[in-house]
């Protein structure tokens, strides 16, 4: 222990810019796996929560694919009461503003219940307004709360939503439902205990009949929440209920809600924790190039121990050691780190996941034993692996070589074949799982391909730098002493280099390659959009997301859209959420001939996929998604069952579309065949398409002023349309940028610190330069010069194995994480620009190391 | 003027002339004798707590193509009057002037460009560079100096034949003999014939053939070329060959 002390804890300390990077690569690195950790956690809590929260103390709940339970079917369900208590419930996301305000909104849970059957189920506890605001009120009696609830207009909301809009008991305010604004009164105010507290306090309570009033769902309700009696045991009477229930409404317990969620977005958990282990991986070289570093400018030392009798093992121990005690810091560091850099990812991810999957608020869990312990163990383990071959050297070092300091970094022309086959072999390995389909819906091989390439292209760095050494001398002779120079030293440090530039290569690669991917991506979806989106005006009530769509385009409003003058042809679109497998679906509708003559659906198969769908109006067939198609297995011509209020009911697969709007799973139904099977509900939106010679902004203003008086709905053009469209999807990425920003930033650090690390052990031999006349501008520019010649190298290759990733990318990890084929397109812009600043950050890296060889004087090289 | 091309530098058949042309006519003799003045110089370090006198208050000077020895024990302070006499190093005391300018009045780079010009430096460990090639490393007080690759690389084919290395030129410095190092190191010290030679122990790490081989060819380059040469040893043989030798103890000159 006294020998670590002396040996390896006064040297890290000694060493405090090198120790100090290595620790913050490290921190940064585990700091970011804890936030996409936290990140997912949160958007997946969030909604948990909620439904925790708004489940209250509901044991089970019965409900009807996709439309709730009509009451009329209720009376049947009379003998759920042998079982315990049973509330009715309406279950809605809406808009809620302030009446004197012409906000869009705050999306709002809200609850419709029957306050008398639903109290045992949930807390409310009412806070007075003005005076005794703070102060709780008490418990109130069912039947005083009844009677806040009885009036049709009352609505209870929390305090938390009305200290945030200056709303008070008895102020006015508007519910946002399709095209209608439902004028409502404040009636009272819940404070923060039971479902008041999901969702920031955007929680809402009416009385079920008010509610079903409110939100046009007259004559049914969402579930029958079910509350089991003493003695009742929940898995058989959940089994009893099931049985005995009519065709159509199925029961299940409330938490499986969250477990569809999380099904739904492990595919992209998964990629964001997958993207988040680079910026750790590229922490880990760090170590290695710190205990690299540490063996080999301390060789004699390690020479002198080993003479005075210290045996190999205990060398190895001192520099895994060194290892472990950075990686310890960095994992003290970067777990609360994590804390703090997820509330950045849960701002980036959570748009994301309340734009294609489900509405919660994700708030950020605290950085608690679980994250510290995996910073630990993840963090620790790593490292000491990173460190073990550097150690393992400075252990089989003799205590002669050592002493002598035998020179172990010059490779003039030892080219390293070995390293071109293994990286051949690693490659073949990456083609050989590209082709691999996916594991329980995740791309695991994909993602080993992609480790293979990765790791090919760690091993041909030492090969490309070798390169360097075989450019033409005429290059030197037109660029000066210092090029030759610093080509010299590269050369004679290749091994060491190839670590902090394979890590350089790893980040650049993994930024070309989501660069290409997302570019490309964002290309198929322009031309997809362009190409499906043919209407000239689209039609939508107030909602924020197609995520918990309630209320619908009124028959007022489409009567005045139909009936305005320049319009050919009018399509509704309906969706609702359906459970299929472990997970949810979206069934949508649409009216086929309208789309058939008027719109351009990109069919996938069969060839022919208009006249498949022309010959699936009317008819129990249905058009699907590309991504329900791979994620399910279903083919054209298959026969695929959906449940339905009547029962499970089968539908033939008539074509595949292509459809990036979710990667849920799409399965759309002629109109009239929605209707039969499910409800006859208002269109959530409508697409309108006009006479050739119709100005649509014209339209559109004409459109908005007739049914002003009606309804109040959002009119969209084609071309804002389409731009929302780019706007989300640019949001949605936004989260990847920033991880890989994260991995480039952290891997300059390493180019910093190997730069510096060689500047220093060279100050003998540019003690040598200085004296045979080199001035310290010559040093100074050998330095940018060797850190240009780097980034030139790292870009050069990053560059390549970009290209192969994003291949992987595109053609394997995405279709199958997310069932959509993505059209290949070089954003070449985006990467002459993104090239140019990292070669431009690359020689800034070199800037300090440069300044420090310049700053050298004559005085401070003397002892050298 | 035809040329091949070897190890990176243009090379040309027969030697030329390359006296600097920098700022040379700008460092005029006091006397004309004297390239080199060492005028009451003391130099004294700090290590740690205690303040050690490596040099106290020496007065030397050497007149142009002169060989001077400086002989004394390990730790006489040799090293550092030569430290102080090459411009490496400034004196706490005293003045050094070459070519009878002040070199207190020369600022870092001014001093760095003195040294490429007209002072050239053997080590007793070589100190080449172990990451150019021996061609690179004679010709680097060329290239640094701006010359032209083409007349550097004649120069450097001229040097090398001269100290026995042409066949070496390619060869990395790890990948020479002692011997074969030190003539390397000599022909970078004079390629830019310099006025003085530093020469700190140069035989120190050779065997004796090897010592006496690069002893006749210092001797011969300073006949030929009037290069003045101050070279530091405890070996009275190696003083022997020096026309003039001056004795070190404790920091001072003395009597023998």
């Amino acid at each position: 222990m006294s020998l670590f002390r002396w040996f390896i804890v006064r040297h890290v300390r000694r060493e405090r810019l090198r120790s100090a990077v290595t620790v913050g690569g490290v921190a940064i690195g585990i700091a970011v796996v804890v936030a996409i950790r936290l990140a997912n956690e949160a958007s997946v809590r969030g909604f948990e929560t909620a439904l925790q929260a708004v489940s209250g103390q509901v044991s089970l709940e019965v409900t009807s694919p996709g439309v709730g339970v009509a009451e009329d079917r209720l009376a049947e369900l009379a003998w759920l009461r042998t079982f315990g208590r049973v509330s009715p419930i309406i279950d809605s996301d809406v808009l809620i503003r302030p009446s004197d305000t012409n906000l869009r909104g705050e999306l709002v849970r809200l609850l419709g219940v029957d306050i008398l059957r639903d109290r045992p189920f949930r807390e409310y506890q009412l806070v007075d307004d003005d005076a005794g605001r703070g102060r709780n009120a008490g418990p109130m009696t069912t039947q005083e709360f009844l009677s806040l609830l009885t009036a049709p207009d009352a609505i209870v909301l929390t305090r938390a939503f009305a200290d945030r809009h200056g709303l008070t008991v008895g102020s006015d305010v508007e519910l946002l439902v399709g095209d209608r604004e439902v004028p409502l009164v404040v009636h009272a105010l819940l404070g923060d205990d039971g479902p008041a507290q999901v969702l920031d306090g955007n929680f809402a309570l009416m009385d079920i009949a008010a509610a079903q009033l409110a939100l046009g769902r007259l004559g049914a309700v969402d579930r029958v929440d079910i509350q089991l009696g003493d003695g009742q045991v929940i898995d058989r009477a959940e089994r009893e209920i099931s049985d005995r229930l009519p065709q159509g409404l199925s029961v299940q317990r409330p938490d499986r809600r969250g477990a569809q969620v999380e099904t739904m977005l492990a595919a992209f958990h998964f990629n964001l924790t997958a993207l988040s282990y680079i910026a750790l991986l590229v922490g880990l070289f760090l170590v290695y190039n710190a205990v690299t570093v540490s063996v080999i400018s301390r060789r004699a030392e390690i020479g002198m121990l080993r003479t005075l009798g210290t045996s190999r093992s205990t060398v190895l121990w001192l520099f895994l050691g060194e290892a472990l005690s950075l990686a310890l810091v960095g994992c003290v560091i970067g777990a609360p780190l994590g804390g703090v850099l997820a509330r950045a990812a849960v701002r980036m991810t959570a748009s994301t996941v309340s734009t294609f999957w489900v509405a919660a608020a994700a708030t950020v869990p605290d950085v608690g034993v679980g994250e510290v312990g995996l910073s630990f163990a993840i963090g620790v383990p790593l490292a000491l692996a990173a460190a073990f071959l550097p150690a393992y050297e400075a252990a089989r070092l003799t205590p002669l070589a050592a002493i002598r300091g035998e020179p172990d970094l010059l490779v003039y022309d030892r080219f390293p074949r070995r390293y071109v086959w293994s990286a051949l072999v690693l490659f073949g390995v990456a083609g050989l799982c590209a082709l691999q389909p996916p594991v329980s819906g995740l791309p695991l091989y994909g993602l080993a391909a992609a480790l293979a390439v990765v790791g090919g292209a760690a091993l041909l760095v030492p090969v490309a730098l070798s390169v360097l050494q075989r450019i033409p001398r005429s290059v030197d002779r037109r660029f000066g002493v210092e090029v030759m120079l610093a080509r010299a030293n590269l050369g004679a440090a290749i091994r060491r280099l190839a670590i902090s530039v394979s890590a350089l290569v790893v980040s650049l690669a993994m930024m070309v390659a989501i660069a290409i991917m997302i570019g490309s991506f964002r290309e198929t979806v322009v031309y997809w959009v362009g190409q499906t989106l043919q209407a000239d005006l689209f039609i939508s009530g107030a909602r924020r997301s197609p995520v918990g769509d309630r209320g619908g385009i009124s028959v007022d409003v489409e009567r005045a859209v139909v009936e305005y003058s320049g319009v050919t042809a009018v399509d509704g679109f309906r969706s609702i959420n359906v459970p299929y497998g472990e997970s949810t679906i979206i069934v949508g509708s649409g009216r086929f001939e309208v789309l058939l003559a008027h719109g351009n659906l990109l069919f996938k198969s069969p060839p022919d996929g208009r006249r498949a769908m022309a010959a699936a109006v009317g008819q129990p067939a249905v058009v699907v998604s590309e991504s329900f198609s791979l994620r399910y297995d279903a083919q054209v011509g298959d026969r695929i069952e959906l449940p339905t209020p009547g029962g499970p009911k089968g539908f033939n697969v008539a074509a595949v579309y292509f459809d990036y709007s979710s990667d849920r799973g799409l399965v759309v139904m002629d109109e009239a065949v929605f209707a039969r099977h499910y409800d006859a509900r208002r269109p959530s939106g409508l697409s309108v398409y006009l006479h050739e010679d119709i100005d649509p902004r014209v339209a559109r203003e004409e459109i908005l002023a007739s049914v002003g008086s009606t309804g109040r709905v959002f009119v969209n053009t084609n071309a804002a349309l389409r731009r929302q469209v780019l706007e989300v999807f640019d949001s949605t990425f936004a989260i990847t940028y920033a991880l890989e920003a994260i991995a480039i930033f952290v891997s300059m650090f390493g180019v910093a610190s190997t730069l510096l690390t060689l500047a220093l052990e060279r100050r003998r031999d540019m003690a040598m330069l200085r004296l045979v006349g080199a001035e310290r501008r010559h040093l100074r520019r050998m330095v940018m010069v060797e850190a240009g010649l780097l980034g030139f190298v790292s870009l050069g290759m990053g560059l390549v194995v970009g290209l192969a990733l994003s291949l992987i990318l595109i053609f394997v990890i995405n279709v199958q994480s997310f069932g959509w084929t993505i059209q290949f397109h070089l954003p070449i812009m985006f990467l002459v620009q993104s090239s140019l600043a990292i070669l431009a950050a690359t020689i800034l890296a070199g800037l300090y190391p440069a300044r420090l060889a310049g700053g050298l004087t004559m005085a401070d090289l003397r002892e050298e | 003027m035809s040329c091949v091309r070897v190890e990176g530098m243009w090379r040309r058949p027969t030697g030329g002339s390359l006296k600097p042309t920098v700022s040379e006519s700008s460092v005029s003799p006091t006397h004309p004798d004297h390239v080199l003045e060492a005028l009451d110089v003391s130099k004294r370090y700090q290590r740690g707590d205690q303040a050690v006198e490596a040099v106290r208050g020496v007065t030397l000077r050497v007149r142009a193509g002169e060989r001077l020895a400086v002989v004394g024990p390990s730790g006489c302070g040799k090293s550092t009057l030569l430290h102080l006499c090459g411009a490496m190093d400034r004196p706490s005391e005293g003045i050094v002037r070459f070519n009878g300018r002040d070199l207190h009045s020369l600022g870092d780079d001014g001093l760095t460009r003195l040294r490429r010009q007209h002072v050239g430096f053997v080590f007793q460990s070589f100190n080449l560079l172990p990451t150019l090639t021996v061609a690179q490393n004679i010709g680097l007080p060329l290239l640094l100096g701006d010359h032209a690759e083409r007349s550097a690389t004649a120069a450097v084919e001229v040097m090398a034949e001269r100290v026995g290395l042409s066949s070496r030129l390619d060869h990395f410095p790890q990948q020479l003999s002692g011997g074969e190092a030190q003539r390397a190191a000599i022909a970078r010290a004079v390629i830019h014939e310099p006025v003085v030679l530093i020469a700190d122990e140069p035989t120190g790490n050779l065997d004796s053939e090897n010592g006496v081989r690069v002893l006749e060819l210092l001797v011969a380059l300073n006949r030929d070329s009037k290069t003045s040469i101050v070279l530091a040893t405890h070996d009275e043989y190696v003083a022997a060959r020096m026309g003039r030798v001056v004795h070190m103890r404790d920091g001072q000159i003395v009597n023998p």
